[in-house]
């Protein structure tokens, strides 16, 4: 602001070259506005057409922009309901002790259960709900992909507000701050960054999971929505390879796109909310940021739109909160409400679970036997899998670590690298292993494996960069030799980090389990025996009783995996591997 | 009064003739004597005041000013204090025990109690005469408090379900115009206080009255600035500023104008635009003053706030406060700080409350009559330190009202480690043996939180005598200070066998077959007794003292004690880690 005063003030010939491109800079920002007009208007206009399931993907280049922007926006909007559902969840469990007790197991629970066991309940009552048109599909498959994005952001903001400050809460209680106030000006930018860095991780599981969650077999009927992945899936299914290759670039493309034009300006002007009374020496910098920051037209749009509304509604909710403390009366019809409402939730979930119990007495022997099988062979698969990664992560990560150099290198490239979905590239694997001979078993631990080392790489990166100059010099000093060093210094001081890494990745691992497992491809279904065959086959086949109980098994490994093995680590990594200045 | 005259009393006493200095003493009257006296070195008083005969001592008594009377008194055994108190003339001592604050006047009756029967007449007459006329005394007695807290109390429940109690029922009020020290050993209860005081917490019983009407139902106009300044880094200074006051509903122009006036009034202007992060910590706590100052608190509540600056950070930000405050530039009516630090709390304070722990209760409320803005150098602020010092240093159970019930607390360790207790009595040794803890604080540059745990661990284990503010080197402790380092571990090993808690652990030990056992369950005995905060404190130091003692060797990952035998100790001697 006060650079356009100066520059309107002196109007001398040095000042205005300088203002020509700063219009010109805003003309970029002005046609992205209109383009996400543009998408959004067709985007309701093929929604709100008569429903057409059974849309023929087209495997032409020239449809591949469309079906990038339909995925993009579906991946956006099922963004925009995981934040509203991480805020409200997170805000009621954070701050109702007796809703905490069963939301945050319930969430726990939640998080495990793969993408798949999802589709038959969220596709078949979006499809009643609104029978004749595409919106239900389209709504359906939207809610997948939220079912996998949402968890760990509502986890993130949970836990954020779970830990303000108490100094900072009180400051918000002897002043009296509304509920707005301590809303916008605490709680939101203290979970600020966690929430961004949860966001990146979860859009990233959206694309991982984008195949599964735009085309699939729910009993006799196959859906497939126009998008990018079906497009993949579509061209693996004939085995078109230049099709393959195509819609692969223009994914990574959009990925790198997107990393660039939002995720790096994010963060960066995120750093504003991190929770540190020193500036830091380097903070992340983005030329998009700098760029939206030089613009004429975001200011303008601020002081003219945005600032008025937040004054209003500031003032609003203050006022309201002074008359409230001056006649406070007891809400009983708002206690009533709650009470029926809590009431209304129990029944629901009773119904739900007599239900399930009786779909569940119907399992056969056979079926039982299939799905404890697979669940050995899962379970087998997965730690297979994190050991291969523990394996090559390790050395590499520490290596790579204790250089400060390489890893000025080696990160970002291996930052890349990782945010390219695995299921994506897994078509050509596939390929090339039926090519040498292998099948889908070598097939499936290298798609979770794709899809899993780059959490326990990162971590024993940043575990190995974080161990002590000092200590490096003690092990100098006393000559200790190679596995001297390993075992008494790099080892326990990535301790922490590694647990964080494998925690990660072996939840990552279980839920990829589904795709790896069972793949279509060239017009050939190929699986390996596993829970995640189990659960994708019941969900072509449309035998819930299989689903539900194949999920349930899962789940319930999942989180007993995590309270004996993972839990117990973190605790020992809190302690006694705890590096400490 | 005349330099000459002070300097030859000085002479005198510097070369011990007595008798001469009484006779210049005798010749003046006695309020001149003891202007004279306070002309001197408090270390100078205290040498001649013990050699004084007990009719000069008491003539002279009353003039002195009542803390130093009272500081002097003790300087002399309990049976020449009865004496002294017994001989002064009766108006004269009427006077005297009315001057004294409550607790010093509870103190010294049990004291001339214990000294025999025959003080008993004066100690009788005066208590209900000494208390009331210690109210009218009060200068803000004419106006009704702002605040008023009646029987509060505050306790928390423990896992198990048993309650511990941090607070005792205390009775506190406010006055307007006044500025109100809070000072207590850490883990007090200050804080809490502070925030039931504010209306931030509840308490667990009595109320808090606001005007004369209980807290929760008004909204009290109050401020609070905190030691860790607790700002928002995301907010500007200007928006932090102005944060309290769009929580007001006030309109934009209104709410910049104000927060601008503040940020003034503290001396940032032209910072409304920085970020905290971008302030140093002394400006950072001038944002959290303006943001204090902004809403025009009737109360100002102040938590610690210069705790977390340097010195000379402090003592600026101090001085600016008391400018502020002593030109009546902000409206605020009454502020009431919480610190551990006792010059601080006699430079700034009208009135000094001093809490005793476990549970917290009031054992000293009295005034400081010095004039502002006040020198620390000064002859008078002196005897206020030392004072307070001594309340603090003072064991508690004395004190105690009688009232309090026969549970007997169990003594719990000073949180203090063997290279402290042997630092100080190092210290000790240096300066012949005694020495007052005000000038031990200050050359170890110790918080008066730091030194006395140590102290205490010092006369737990009979190295040590505290006694009215000083500390003296016992016999044991000399041995010790002098030892080499296995001969000091043999000693504290002796020492600790009159520690019960140590004691209690050892006996354990033994009666295992295999020496060992877990921590968890020293942990799970005191967990019934204190709150899980001094539990983890009580078993650091056990670890602490037992290790250095060799008494027990802690093998921290199975969390296990083992006992060492008499044999094992000669090698472990050499092995153990110094701490």
């Amino acid at each position: 602001m006060t650079r356009s005063k100066t520059s309107a003030g002196v109007l001398t010939w040095g000042t205005i070259p300088k203002r020509v491109p700063s219009i010109l800079q805003d003309l970029p920002i002005i046609f992205a506005g209109f383009a996400l007009f543009y998408a959004l208007l067709s985007m309701t206009h093929y929604w709100l057409a008569p429903a057409n399931a059974e849309t023929a993907i087209q495997l032409r280049v020239s449809a591949l922009p469309k079906y990038a922007m339909f995925s993009v926006l579906r991946i956006a909007i099922a963004y925009l309901f995981s934040l509203a559902f991480t805020l409200v969840y997170g805000y009621i469990a954070a701050y109702n002790a007796r809703a905490e007790k069963f939301m945050i197991p319930l969430l726990d629970t939640l998080q495990s259960i793969p993408v798949l066991s999802f589709l038959p309940g969220v596709m078949l009552s979006m499809v009643a709900l609104f029978p004749t048109r595409q919106l239900g599909v389209e709504l359906g498959s939207i809610l997948l992909i939220f079912t996998g994005q949402v968890w760990n952001m509502t986890f993130s903001f949970y836990s954020s507000l779970k830990n303000i400050p108490r100094e900072m809460r009180e400051v918000a209680q002897v002043y009296r701050w509304s509920w707005w106030q301590r809303f916008t000006q605490m709680e939101l930018p203290y979970a600020a960054i966690g929430l961004v860095w949860n966001s990146m991780m979860s859009v990233a599981g959206g694309w991982f999971f984008l195949m599964a969650c735009e085309m699939f077999i729910l009993g006799n009927r196959d859906l497939r929505l126009p998008g990018l992945g079906s497009y993949l899936q579509t061209a693996a299914n004939a085995g078109d390879t230049r099709a393959i290759v195509w819609g692969l670039s223009v994914m990574i493309g959009i990925i790198v796109l997107i990393d660039q034009l939002i995720w790096r300006p994010v963060i960066a002007w995120s750093e504003k909310f991190k929770f540190e009374q020193v500036e830091s020496v380097e903070s992340p910098h983005s030329f998009v940021l700098d760029f939206l920051q030089r613009s004429k037209i975001l200011p303008f749009l601020a002081r003219v739109a945005v600032r008025p509304v937040r004054e209003c509604l500031s003032l609003y909710f203050a006022n309201r909160q002074a008359a409230a403390s001056q006649n406070r009366k007891p809400g009983a019809i708002g206690k009533w409400i709650s009470r029926a409402l809590l009431g209304a939730m129990l029944a629901g979930v009773a119904y739900a679970f007599v239900k399930m119990i009786i779909l569940l007495v119907g399992l056969t022997r056979a079926e039982l036997h299939g799905i404890f099988v697979g669940a050995g062979a899962t379970l087998l698969r997965v730690a297979f899998t994190l050991v291969l990664a523990g394996l090559w992560t390790i050395p590499a990560g520490v290596i790579v670590g204790l250089r400060p150099k390489l890893s000025a290198i080696a990160q970002p490239l291996a930052q890349i690298a990782a945010s390219v979905p695995a299921t994506a590239l897994f078509p050509i694997i596939l390929l090339v292993l039926i090519r040498a001979g292998g099948g889908l078993g070598i097939g499936s631990i290298v798609l979770l494996l794709l899809g899993t080392q780059w959490y326990i790489l990162f971590n024993v990166i940043a575990g190995a960069m974080a161990i002590p100059t000092d200590l490096k010099e003690v092990c100098n000093v006393f000559r200790f030799n190679k596995l001297e060093r390993w075992r008494e210094l790099y080892l326990p001081g990535i301790f922490p980090y590694l647990v964080t890494g494998f925690v990660t990745a072996s939840g990552g691992a279980w839920n990829a389990s589904i795709i790896a497992e069972y793949f279509r491809f060239k017009g050939h279904t190929y699986t390996v025996t596993g829970l995640g065959s189990v659960i994708s086959d019941a969900t072509d086949t449309g035998n819930y009783r299989v689903l539900i109980g194949a999920t349930i098994l899962m789940a319930m490994m999942v989180v007993t995996i995590n309270r004996l093995l993972w839990r117990r680590l973190y605790a020992l990594a809190a302690t006694r591997f705890k590096l400490e200045g | 009064m005349t330099p000459p005259m002070a300097e030859r009393l000085q002479e005198l006493i510097s070369q011990g003739k007595w008798e001469p200095a009484f006779e210049l003493l005798r010749e003046l009257k006695p309020a001149a004597a003891a202007d004279l006296i306070m002309t001197m070195r408090f270390e100078e008083q205290q040498l001649l005041f013990r050699q004084l005969p007990i009719p000069l001592a008491a003539s002279i008594i009353n003039h002195l000013p009542y803390f130093h009377a009272y500081v002097l008194l003790h300087s002399r055994p309990v049976q020449e204090m009865a004496a002294i108190v017994e001989a002064m003339k009766q108006a004269e001592r009427d006077h005297f025990l009315d001057a004294l604050p409550e607790e010093a006047w509870t103190s010294l009756m049990d004291e001339l109690a214990e000294a025999g029967s025959a003080t008993e007449p004066p100690a009788v007459q005066t208590p209900e005469t000494g208390r009331e006329k210690e109210v009218a005394a009060r200068p803000a007695a004419d106006e009704k408090p702002i605040i008023e807290a009646r029987g509060i109390e505050k306790s928390f429940t423990q896992k198990d379900g048993s309650e511990i109690q941090v607070i005792a029922p205390v009775d506190l009020s406010l006055e307007s115009g006044t500025i109100i020290a809070l000072l207590g050993p850490s883990g007090s209860g200050k804080s809490t206080l502070l925030r039931i005081l504010s209306g931030l917490a509840a308490p667990t019983a009595g109320k808090v009255l606001w005007h004369g009407e209980p807290v929760g139902e008004c909204s009290p106009n109050v401020a609070i600035v905190f030691q860790s300044f607790a700002l928002f880094p995301w907010l500007t200074v200007l928006e932090n500023v102005e944060s309290p006051l769009l929580a007001r509903g006030m309109e934009h122009e209104e709410r910049h104008r104000r927060a601008l006036k503040a940020l003034d009034s503290v001396g940032l202007k032209n910072f409304e635009t920085a970020y905290p992060k971008e302030l140093s910590g002394g400006m950072k706590q001038r944002v959290g003053f303006a943001r204090a100052l902004a809403v025009e608190p009737e109360v100002l509540f102040m938590d610690e706030p210069f705790s977390a600056l340097d010195v000379l950070t402090a003592e600026n930000l101090r001085g600016d406060l008391m400018e502020l405050w002593l030109a009546k530039k902000i409206p605020t009516r009454s502020i009431f700080i919480v610190t551990h630090n006792i010059e601080e709390a006699v430079l700034l304070a009208d009135r000094v409350i001093v809490l005793g722990r476990n549970p917290a209760r009031i054992r000293a409320d009295f005034r400081i009559a010095l004039p502002q803005p006040r020198d620390r150098k000064s002859a008078a602020f002196f005897p206020y330190v030392d004072y307070i010092y001594k309340v603090m240093t003072k064991p508690e159970l004395t004190l105690a009202p009688p009232s309090a019930t026969a549970k007997q607390p169990t003594p719990m360790l000073p949180h203090a480690r063997p290279g402290g207790v042997a630092g100080l009595l190092e210290l000790l040794m240096d300066r012949g043996g005694e020495e007052d803890l005000y000038h031990v604080a200050e050359t170890l540059l110790l918080e008066v939180d730091d030194l006395l745990p140590i102290l205490d661990a010092a006369t737990m284990l009979g190295f040590a005598t505290a006694h009215e503010g000083d500390v003296k080197i016992t016999p044991p402790g000399r041995t010790f200070a002098e030892a080499d380092i296995p001969t000091r571990k043999r000693l504290f090993r002796e020492a600790l066998t009159h520690v019960p808690l140590m004691q209690q652990i050892v006996t354990a030990l033994e009666n295992k077959s295999d020496h060992t056992m877990p921590v968890e369950f020293f942990r799970d005995l005191l967990d019934e007794r204190l709150p899980a905060h001094d539990v983890e404190q009580q078993i650091e130091t056990v670890l602490n003292w037992g290790r250095y003692a060799d008494i027990f060797t802690y093998d921290s990952a199975s969390d296990r004690l083992r006992l060492i035998l008499a044999g094992e100790a000669a090698n472990s001697q050499e092995a153990a880690p110094l701490h």
